[in-house]
C-alpha cells in the first residue's frame, strides 16, 4: 500500500478547510453581534488565536513536507485513489519530473510560509490566507504525483480555484478584479487543455504519463491534423498559467494586488505548474517525436520567444515594482517554454533547471519587494532610492537574486541559459537555431535594465535624493538618518536561503544537472 | 318494410309540420313544442342509426310508391343516419343553451317565428341528409337559406339586418350556381336521383362525351356549395352573421347549416358523380388548395379581432379551410376525416359560442376583449367550458379536435405531394388557433386589475341552469368524441362504403 | 400483472393534485403532509418499479384503432423516471417553505402534483402516441404555474410559453403522423422501427420531417431561435423554474427527442447527412447563445435560465452526434444537470423568498449571510462549469468523448463549443460567488442586517444536492452502467 504518499495531499488539505470553517464560523459571529469596536479581551484572544494557527500551520507544513520529501525520495511508487469511469483512475504517480516538482514546492512553501507568518500581520484575515494556502500546498504537491492527465487536470483547476483567493486577499475592488481575471484566464486555458485532454484520450488509448508518449500512431494515420490542433490548443491553454503570450495579460494584473508571500509562491511555483502541464503533454503522453518539425512546434517557438522578448520590454518599461517582476516572470517562464518546445534533451536539461533556478530566484524577489512594501510603504521602483541604506541585507540578497536571474556567472541562471542556448544551437530548428539564443541574449540584457537600477540607486542614492524629507506613513524621520530598518528575521531568513541557493546552484551545478539529464534522457 | 324504415321520412315531416304549428303558438309553447320535436327526432333517428347499422345495408324509402324516374327517393345509410342524430344533438343543446338570449334579443311578438324557422331549418337539414334525389335537394337548400336568414335577421337590429342580406345575396348566389349545376347535369342525364344518374355519368364518362359540360356542371355544383358554406374567399358574409345573430342562431348555423351544404356536397360527389371521376378532375386541387388558403387566412382574421364572438366566427371559416382541404385531398381518409371533422367542428363550435355568452354575461354582454378579463373567474363553468373548447380547436389530446388533427395528418401522409403541404398548414393554422383562442383562454383567466367597470359582474352557477346543463352537455360531448371515436369512425367508414 | 404498477404511478399524483383543493385540510399543516405524503409515495412506488421492472406493456384507453395510451418500462424510461422521482418530493419539500406566503398556494400544489405525473407519463410511455399525449399534457398543466402570480409579466410568459410549446407540439405532430405511417410499429424500438420499403426513395422528405419534428420537440429544450420562453417563464414562483424549467418540461423535450431520434426514426438515416449537420449547427449556436445571453442578464432567475437553455443543448449535442456514445453522454448530462440547476436554482429561490431581492448586483456580502446557501450555489457553479470532482466534468467528458469518436468535424466544433461555453460558464456563475463572499473590505454588513439561511426545508434539498454532485462526481460509474447499458442495446 502506497495510500501514504497521499498524506501530504489530504492532510494540509484538512487542516485549510477547517481553518477557512473556523474563518468562516469567525465572521458570523462577528457579523451577528453587529460590532464594530473590540474589546481589549477579544484582541487579547485574537493574538492568541493567531499564535495557534501559525503553530497549526507552521506544523502540517513541516509534517506535509517532510513525509512528501520521504514519498517521493523513496523510489518510484504508484496508487490508484478511485476510478471517475471506466479507464479513466485519479492516479499517482512518483516519477523523476514530479519528484522535482513535489521538491521544489515543499522547500518553497515552507520557506514562505515563514516569511508570512510575518508578512500577514499588515494584511489581516490570516485565517482565510493560511486556510486556503494549506489547500494550494496539498494541490500543487498532487500535480506533482499525478500520474495521468485526467488526475493532473482535476488538481490543475483546483490550484486555480485556491489560489484564486489568495489573489484578491486584501478585498479591495482592484484585487477583486485582478483575481477574476487570473481565474477566467486560467479556466480559458484549462479548457482549452480539456480540449485536447478528449482528442488525446481517444488516440492514446490511456492518458497515463509514460516517458516519451502514449499516442496510438495506428489510430492517428488520418487524424493527424486533428490531433495537432488539440495538441496546440493544449499548449496554449497551458501556457495562460505559466504566462505565455496571448493569454498572459492576468499574470501583471494579478500579482502586484496579492499579498506579497501569495505573489512569491504564484510567480515561483504556480505559473510553473502550466509548464509542467506542458510537460507532461508533450514528453509524456504526445511524445516529442509526434511534435517534432510540425507547424506546432514552430508556432510555439514562435510564442515563448516573443513573450520573452515582450516580457522582459514589458518589465523595462514597468515603474511599479511587483509589476515589473510580475513581466519578468512572464518573461523568464518562457525561457523553460522555448526549453520545451525545443524537443532536445540539452534544451530539456536547460528548461528543467531553469524551472528549478527561477522558482527559487522569483520567489526571493518578491520576497524582497514584500520587504520593501511592508517597511517604506512605497510600490514604485522610484521611490526606492537609497533604501540599501536602511536595509542592507534585504538588497544584498535582491543583489544577489539579480544577478542569478540576469545570469551572470557563476550564479545559477547562468547554467540554465547556457543549456537552453545550447540546446536552441543543437535543435535543427531552422532559423531558431541562432534566433532563440539571440533573443535570450537581448532578454538577458533586459533583465539587468530592469533588476540593476534598484540595486544602484538604492545603494547610491546620488546626492540630489532626499531620504529623510518624506514623511509618509511608514517611513519615520530617522530613516533618513540612515538608521536600519531591516525587517524581523523570520522575514529575511526566507529571503536569504532562496538568494544564497540561487548562488548554491550555480556553484554547485552537477547533482541538479545530472538528475535533470537523466530525466531528459527518459523522454527524448 | 320494417316500421323503422319509415321513421326518416317521419321526421322530415314532423319538423315541417311543426312550423306551420308554432306559428299559431306563443313563444313559451313553441319553445316547448321545438324541444319536444328536436329530441323525438333525435329519438327516432337514434333508432334508425341502430337499425342500419344492424342491418349493414342502406335502405331506400320511395314516397308514395312511385318508381324512378318520377318518383322521389330518401335513402338512408349508417352516414346519414349519424349525421341526423348529431344535428340534433347539437341542435338540442344550442336550443336550450341560448334560451336567455332569445328571450331577451328577441321580441316577444316574434318568440314564436324563430321557433317555425328552427323548425324548418331542422327539416330542410334533415331532408339534404336523406334525399336521394338531386332537386328535393335543391328545394330544401332553398328552405334552409330563407330560415337561416330568418334565423339572422330576428334578433332585430341594424347589423343583423345588414348580416341577413349579405347573407341571403351571397346565398342566392351560391344557390343559383347550384341550380345551374344541376341544371346541367339533368341535361346531360336526363335523370334527378342520385343513383340513376351517377350511372349515367358513369357510362358518359366512359364513353369520353361531354367531357366539359360535365366538368362545368362540377364547377358550379362546388362554387355554389363553397359559397354557401362559406369556404374561403366567399367568406365575407359569415362573421357579421355569426357575430351579431341571436345566440342559438350563432350556434345553429355555424355548426349545422354550413355543414348541411358541405355534407351534400361530399354526397354529389360521390353518389352522383363519382369520386373516381371527380378525383381525376382538376376541381379537387382547386378546392383544396382553397381549404389550405382558408385554413390560414381564417386564423389570421380571427387573431386581429377584438370581438369575441367575431372571432370565433371567423374560426369557423378556417375550420371550414380544414373540411375542404380533407375531402380535397381525394383520398377516402380524407374524406373520412372531413366528415369527421364535421362532427368535431359542430360540437366545439357550438360550445365555443355557449361558452362565450356565458362570458359576456359575466361582463354586461360586451362581447369586447377588454371586458372579459377576468371572466373565466365570474363564470367559471362558461370558463372551463371555453378552454375545453379552445384547447379541442388547438389541437389537444383528450378532445375532438385532436382525432380530426390526427385524421387529416394521416391521411395526408397517404398522399405523394399534398403530403408536406397539408402537414405544413396543419402545423401553422394549429399554432394561429393557439394565438387566438389560448391568448383569449389566458385573458379570461387574467384578474381584472381596472377598476369600476360596473357592467362586470359575477355569474353564479345557478343562474343559468339551461345553459349551464347544455355547457356540461357539450364538454362531455367532447371528450366522448375525443376518447372513443373509434366507434364514430367506423360508422362513418361503412356509412362512405354504403353510398357507393 | 404487476404493470399495473405503471398506471398506479402516472394516476397517483394526477388524482392526489386534483383532490387539493377539493379536500377540506384543517390548517397548513395538513396539507403538507397530504401533499408531501402523495408525492413520496409515487417515488416510492416509481423506485419499487424501476427495481422490480414490468415486462410487459400496458393499454389506458384508446384513441381510435391501434393508437392506444399505454406505457412499458426500458431503459430510457428507467433513466428519466428514476430521475424525477428523486427530485420530486424534494422540490415540493423546498416548495412549502418557498409558498409559506402565498395564498393560493392549494391550486400551485395541485398542478405541481399533476405535472409529476405527467412527467411519469412521459418516462413510461410506450409509443410516439402516448408520448405525445403527455407531452401537450404537461405544456397545459404547467401553464397555470406560469401564470400563478397573475402579474401582467406572468400572463405575458405564460402567453409567450404556450405558444410555443404548441407551435413546438404542432410541428412534432408532423413526425409522429410521419412515424405512425411509415414506421412498421408505433412503439419505441432501439435503433428506430421506419419501414424502409414504405419510405422508398423519400429519405430527403423523411429528412425534412426528421428536421421539423426535432426541432418541434426540442422547443421545449428551449433550442435557438424557439428558446426566448424559457427566460420569460422565470416570472413564476421558484419551485416551478427550478423542477420544471430546469428538469421536468425542458428535460422532457430532451427526453422526446431521444426517443424520436433513437427508438423512432434511428440514426442509422440521418447519421452524416445534412439534417444531422443543420440540428447540429443550431444546437452549437444555442450552447454559445445561451451562454453569452447568461452573461448579458442581470436578472438572477433569468440569468440562471439562460444557462438552461445552454445546457439543455448540451444534450441536445448529444442526441444529434447519432452515435450510442453520444446518446450515453447526452443521457448522462441529462441526469447530471438537472442536479446541478436545480440546485443552483433552490438557491436563487432562497435569496428572493428570504430577502425578495432578485438582481444580481444586489447580492454583495451574501456569501457571509446565507453562508450555506452560497456554499450550494458556488458548488453548482463550478459543477456547471465542469471541474473534475463534480458531477459536471463526467457528462462533459462523456459528451466530448462521443464527439471526438464521431470524427465528425462539426461535432469537433461541438466539443470546442462545450468548452467556450464552461468558460462563460465560470464567468456568469462565478462572479455571483466571488461577489457574494469577497463584496469588497469597505463593504457595510449592516445593508443587509436581517439576511439569514432559510429553513430546513429548503437546506434539505440543497445538502442532498450538494452531496449528489460530489457523489455523480466521483463515483459516477455506477449510473454510467446503466446509460451504457442503453446504449449498448441501439444496433
Amino acid at each position: 500500500m502506497n495510500g501514504w504518499i497521499l498524506i501530504p495531499v489530504f492532510l494540509p488539505a484538512a487542516a485549510g478547510i477547517f481553518l477557512l470553517l473556523s474563518s468562516f464560523l469567525q465572521h458570523l459571529r462577528e457579523v451577528k453581534r453587529h460590532k464594530i469596536a473590540r474589546t481589549q479581551a477579544e484582541i487579547e484572544a485574537e493574538s492568541a488565536d493567531l499564535k495557534k494557527i501559525h503553530i497549526l500551520t507552521a506544523a502540517v507544513l513541516a509534517v506535509s513536507a517532510a513525509v512528501s520529501l520521504a514519498a517521493v525520495w523513496s523510489g518510484d511508487k504508484e496508487v490508484a485513489l478511485l476510478y471517475l469511469m471506466k479507464g479513466i483512475p485519479l492516479y499517482f504517480k512518483v516519477d523523476a519530473a514530479g519528484r522535482l516538482f513535489v521538491t521544489v514546492v515543499s522547500l518553497i512553501w515552507t520557506a514562505v510560509c515563514a516569511y508570512s507568518f510575518a508578512y500577514m500581520k499588515h494584511e489581516g484575515e490570516e485565517r482565510r490566507f493560511f486556510g486556503f494556502y494549506l489547500l494550494g500546498y496539498g494541490v500543487l504537491i498532487a500535480l506533482g504525483l499525478a500520474g495521468n492527465l485526467v488526475t493532473f487536470y482535476l488538481f490543475y483547476e483546483l490550484l486555480t480555484l485556491t489560489s484564486m483567493p489568495l489573489v484578491l486577499h486584501n478585498g479591495t475592488r482592484e484585487s477583486i478584479m485582478a483575481s477574476l481575471k487570473y481565474l477566467f484566464y486560467s479556466m480559458c486555458g484549462a479548457y482549452m487543455g480539456l480540449f485536447g485532454i478528449y482528442f488525446l484520450f481517444r488516440y492514446c488509448g490511456t492518458l497515463t504519463f509514460t516517458a516519451g508518449g502514449s499516442l496510438d500512431m495506428a489510430l492517428v494515420q488520418d487524424n493527424r491534423g486533428v490531433i495537432l490542433i488539440a495538441v496546440f490548443s493544449m499548449i496554449v491553454g497551458f501556457g495562460a498559467k505559466a504566462g505565455m503570450l496571448p493569454l498572459h495579460a492576468w499574470l501583471p494584473a494579478a500579482h502586484p494586488v496579492a499579498p506579497s508571500p501569495a505573489s512569491a509562491v504564484l510567480s515561483g511555483v504556480i505559473v510553473k505548474a502550466g509548464a509542467l502541464a506542458m510537460l507532461r503533454t508533450i514528453y509524456y503522453v504526445v511524445g516529442p517525436d509526434f511534435l517534432r518539425g510540425t507547424w506546432v512546434q514552430y508556432v510555439w517557438m514562435t510564442l515563448t520567444l516573443l513573450t520573452v522578448f515582450v516580457g522582459s520590454m514589458l518589465a523595462y518599461r514597468e515603474p511599479v515594482f511587483k509589476k515589473r517582476l510580475a513581466y519578468s516572470t512572464v518573461s523568464q517562464i518562457s525561457y523553460i517554454l522555448f526549453g520545451l518546445s525545443l524537443l532536445t534533451p540539452q534544451a530539456l536539461t536547460g528548461a528543467l533547471l531553469h524551472t528549478v533556478f527561477h522558482a527559487v530566484i522569483k520567489t526571493g524577489l518578491f520576497l524582497t519587494a514584500g520587504i520593501f512594501i511592508t517597511q517604506c510603504g512605497k510600490t514604485r521602483t522610484e521611490d526606492y532610492a537609497g533604501i540599501g541604506k536602511r536595509m542592507p541585507w534585504t538588497l544584498g540578497c535582491y543583489t544577489l537574486l539579480s544577478l542569478a536571474l540576469i545570469g551572470i556567472p557563476p550564479a545559477s541562471g547562468f547554467i540554465s541559459k547556457w543549456y537552453l542556448a545550447q540546446g536552441a544551437l543543437d535543435a535543427g530548428a531552422g532559423v531558431f537555431r541562432w534566433l532563440g539564443p539571440a533573443v535570450l541574449l537581448i532578454s538577458a540584457l533586459l533583465t539587468a535594465g530592469y533588476l540593476l537600477p534598484i540595486v544602484m540607486k538604492g545603494f547610491f542614492p546620488g546626492k540630489d535624493t532626499d531620504t529623510g524629507k518624506d514623511t509618509d506613513t511608514n517611513i519615520d524621520t530617522d530613516a533618513g538618518t540612515g538608521k536600519s530598518q531591516e525587517p524581523s528575521v523570520w522575514m529575511l531568513a526566507p529571503l536569504a536561503i532562496c538568494a544564497v541557493l540561487a548562488v548554491v546552484f550555480g556553484i554547485f551545478p552537477n547533482p541538479l544537472i545530472q538528475y535533470a539529464e537523466h530525466i531528459a534522457s527518459a523522454v527524448l | 318494410m320494417e316500421f323503422v324504415q319509415n321513421l326518416p321520412f317521419i321526421s322530415i315531416i314532423l319538423s315541417l309540420f311543426s312550423g306551420p304549428l308554432s306559428s299559431v303558438l306563443d313563444g313559451k309553447k313553441a319553445k316547448r313544442v321545438n324541444i319536444a320535436v328536436i329530441s323525438i327526432i333525435g329519438v327516432m333517428s337514434a333508432a334508425v342509426l341502430a337499425y342500419v347499422v344492424r342491418t349493414g345495408k342502406a335502405f331506400v324509402y320511395m314516397m308514395g310508391h312511385f318508381p324512378a324516374p318520377w318518383g322521389n327517393e330518401i335513402r338512408v345509410g349508417v352516414l346519414e343516419a349519424l349525421m341526423a342524430v348529431f344535428f340534433c344533438v347539437i341542435m338540442l343543446l344550442s336550443m336550450i343553451g341560448g334560451v336567455r338570449e332569445r328571450e331577451i334579443q328577441i321580441e316577444e311578438t316574434k318568440q314564436n317565428l324563430y321557433y317555425v324557422m328552427v323548425n324548418l331549418l331542422l327539416s330542410s337539414l334533415l331532408a339534404l341528409i336523406y334525399t336521394n334525389d338531386l332537386f328535393t335537394a335543391y328545394v330544401f337548400v332553398e328552405i334552409n337559406t330563407i330560415s337561416a336568414c330568418g334565423l339572422i335577421m330576428i334578433r332585430q337590429n341594424g347589423r343583423t339586418i345588414e348580416a341577413a342580406t349579405r347573407y341571403m345575396i351571397m346565398s342566392l348566389l351560391g344557390s343559383g350556381l347550384l341550380l345551374l349545376g344541376i341544371c346541367f347535369l339533368y341535361d346531360l342525364t336526363g335523370q334527378l336521383l342520385m343513383s340513376n344518374i351517377q350511372a349515367a355519368v358513369r357510362a358518359l364518362d366512359a364513353s369520353g362525351q361531354y367531357h366539359i359540360p360535365l366538368l362545368v356542371s362540377m364547377v358550379l355544383i362546388s362554387v355554389g356549395l363553397a359559397i354557401k358554406s362559406a369556404l374561403y374567399p366567399f367568406h365575407a358574409w359569415l362573421p357579421d352573421a355569426y357575430g351579431y345573430s341571436t345566440l342559438s342562431s350563432a350556434a345553429i348555423l355555424s355548426s349545422l347549416v354550413s355543414k348541411g351544404y358541405i355534407f351534400l356536397l361530399i354526397k354529389i360527389f360521390y353518389r352522383v358523380i363519382g369520386f373516381g371521376i371527380v378525383r381525376e378532375s382538376k376541381v379537387i386541387h382547386i378546392l383544396f388548395v382553397f381549404g389550405i388558403i382558408g385554413m390560414i387566412m381564417g386564423s389570421l382574421s380571427a387573431i386581429k379581432e377584438k370581438d369575441i364572438r367575431r372571432m370565433i366566427a371567423y374560426s369557423s371559416v378556417a375550420q371550414i379551410g380544414y373540411i375542404y382541404m380533407g375531402f380535397g385531398l381525394g383520398t377516402l381518409p380524407g374524406v373520412i376525416a372531413s366528415i369527421y371533422h364535421i362532427l368535431s367542428h359542430a360540437a366545439t363550435k357550438s360550445l365555443l359560442f355557449v361558452a362565450a355568452s356565458g362570458l359576456t354575461d359575466s361582463a354586461g354582454d360586451s362581447t369586447d376583449f377588454s371586458d372579459l378579463t377576468g371572466a373565466g373567474y365570474r363564470n367559471k363553468l362558461a370558463g372551463i367550458a371555453f378552454t375545453v373548447g379552445s384547447l379541442s380547436m388547438v389541437g389537444f389530446p383528450v378532445f375532438s379536435g385532436f382525432i380530426s388533427k390526427l385524421l387529416f395528418a394521416q391521411a395526408a401522409v397517404g398522399h405523394e405531394i399534398k403530403m408536406l403541404p397539408t402537414l405544413i398548414a396543419l402545423a401553422i393554422s394549429t399554432i394561429l388557433n393557439a394565438l387566438y383562442f389560448m391568448n383569449t383562454v389566458i385573458r379570461i383567466y387574467t384578474p381584472e386589475r381596472r377598476r369600476g367597470n360596473e357592467k362586470q359582474r359575477v355569474v353564479p352557477l345557478r343562474e343559468q341552469p339551461a345553459k349551464s346543463a347544455a355547457l356540461v352537455c357539450f364538454i362531455v360531448l367532447n371528450i366522448f368524441l375525443g376518447l372513443s371515436s373509434e366507434p364514430i369512425i367506423e360508422m362513418i367508414r361503412t356509412g362512405l362504403g354504403m353510398f357507393m | 400483472m404487476n404493470a399495473i404498477i405503471m398506471i398506479i404511478v402516472v394516476l397517483t399524483p394526477m388524482i392526489a393534485g386534483v383532490l387539493v383543493p377539493v379536500l377540506p385540510f384543517r390548517n397548513r399543516r395538513q396539507m403538507m403532509f397530504y401533499i408531501e405524503g402523495a408525492v413520496i409515495l409515487t417515488s416510492a412506488l416509481v423506485i419499487s418499479m424501476l427495481v422490480n421492472p414490468p415486462s410487459d406493456s400496458l393499454i389506458l384507453f384508446r384513441f381510435t384503432g391501434d393508437l392506444s395510451v399505454s406505457f412499458r418500462l426500458d431503459g430510457l424510461g428507467t433513466v428519466f423516471a428514476g430521475m424525477v422521482a428523486l427530485l420530486w418530493p424534494l422540490a415540493v419539500l423546498y416548495s412549502f417553505e418557498y409558498m409559506e406566503q402565498e395564498k393560493k398556494e392549494k391550486y400551485f400544489f395541485a398542478f405541481y402534483i399533476i405535472a409529476y405525473g405527467v412527467t411519469l407519463g412521459v418516462a413510461l410511455a410506450e409509443d410516439i402516441l402516448t408520448m405525445y399525449f403527455f407531452f401537450e399534457m404537461l405544456s397545459l398543466v404547467t401553464l397555470p404555474l406560469i401564470m400563478y402570480t397573475l402579474t401582467s409579466e406572468a400572463v405575458q410568459a405564460s402567453r409567450t410559453y404556450f405558444y410555443y410549446m404548441v407551435g413546438g407540439a404542432a410541428f412534432a405532430f408532423i413526425g409522429m403522423i410521419f412515424i405512425l405511417n411509415y414506421g412498421t410499429t408505433s412503439v419505441f424500438v432501439p435503433g428506430g422501427v421506419l419501414d424502409m420499403a414504405k419510405v422508398g426513395e423519400k429519405t430527403d422528405m423523411l429528412l425534412v420531417i426528421y428536421v421539423l419534428c426535432f426541432c418541434g420537440f426540442s422547443v421545449k429544450t428551449a433550442m435557438w431561435p424557439m428558446s426566448s420562453w424559457l427566460p420569460k417563464a422565470g416570472v413564476a414562483p421558484t419551485p416551478v423554474t427550478a423542477l420544471l424549467h430546469a428538469v421536468a418540461v425542458v428535460k422532457t423535450g430532451a427526453f422526446t427527442v431521444m426517443r424520436i431520434t433513437y427508438y423512432s426514426f434511428g440514426t442509422e438515416l440521418i447519421r452524416g447527412t445534412w439534417a444531422q449537420n443543420l440540428l447540429m449547427t443550431l444546437v452549437i449556436i444555442t450552447i454559445v447563445y445561451g451562454c453569452s445571453r447568461a452573461l448579458k442578464e442581470t436578472h438572477f432567475k433569468r440569468r440562471l435560465a439562460w444557462s438552461t437553455v445552454s445546457n439543455l443543448s448540451y444534450v441536445l449535442f448529444g442526441v444529434v452526434l447519432m452515435s450510442p456514445l453520444g446518446l450515453i453522454g447526452a443521457l448522462c448530462h441529462m441526469v447530471f444537470h438537472a442536479v446541478m440547476k436545480i440546485c443552483a436554482f433552490f438557491c436563487a429561490g432562497a435569496v428572493i423568498e428570504k430577502t425578495g431581492r432578485t438582481y444580481i448586483y444586489e447580492l454583495d456580502g451574501f456569501g457571509r449571510k446565507m453562508p450555506k446557501v452560497f456554499v450550494a450555489f458556488t458548488l453548482s457553479s463550478l459543477a456547471l462549469m465542469g471541474v473534475p470532482g463534480l458531477c459536471g466534468f463526467i457528462s462533459k467528458w462523456n459528451l466530448a468523448k462521443a464527439a471526438v469518436a464521431s470524427e465528425n468535424p462539426l461535432a469537433y466544433v461541438g466539443a470546442a463549443a462545450l468548452l467556450v461555453s464552461a468558460l462563460l460558464t465560470a464567468i456568469y456563475m462565478l462572479t455571483i460567488s466571488v461577489r457574494a463572499f469577497f463584496p469588497g473590505r469597505d463593504f457595510d454588513y449592516e445593508t443587509i442586517r436581517d439576511v439569514e439561511d432559510p429553513g430546513w426545508m429548503m437546506l434539505l434539498p440543497l445538502a442532498f444536492f450538494a452531496a449528489a454532485m460530489f457523489y455523480f462526481g466521483l463515483h459516477p460509474q455506477t449510473i454510467l452502467n446503466v446509460f451504457e447499458s442503453i446504449g449498448a442495446v441501439m444496433p
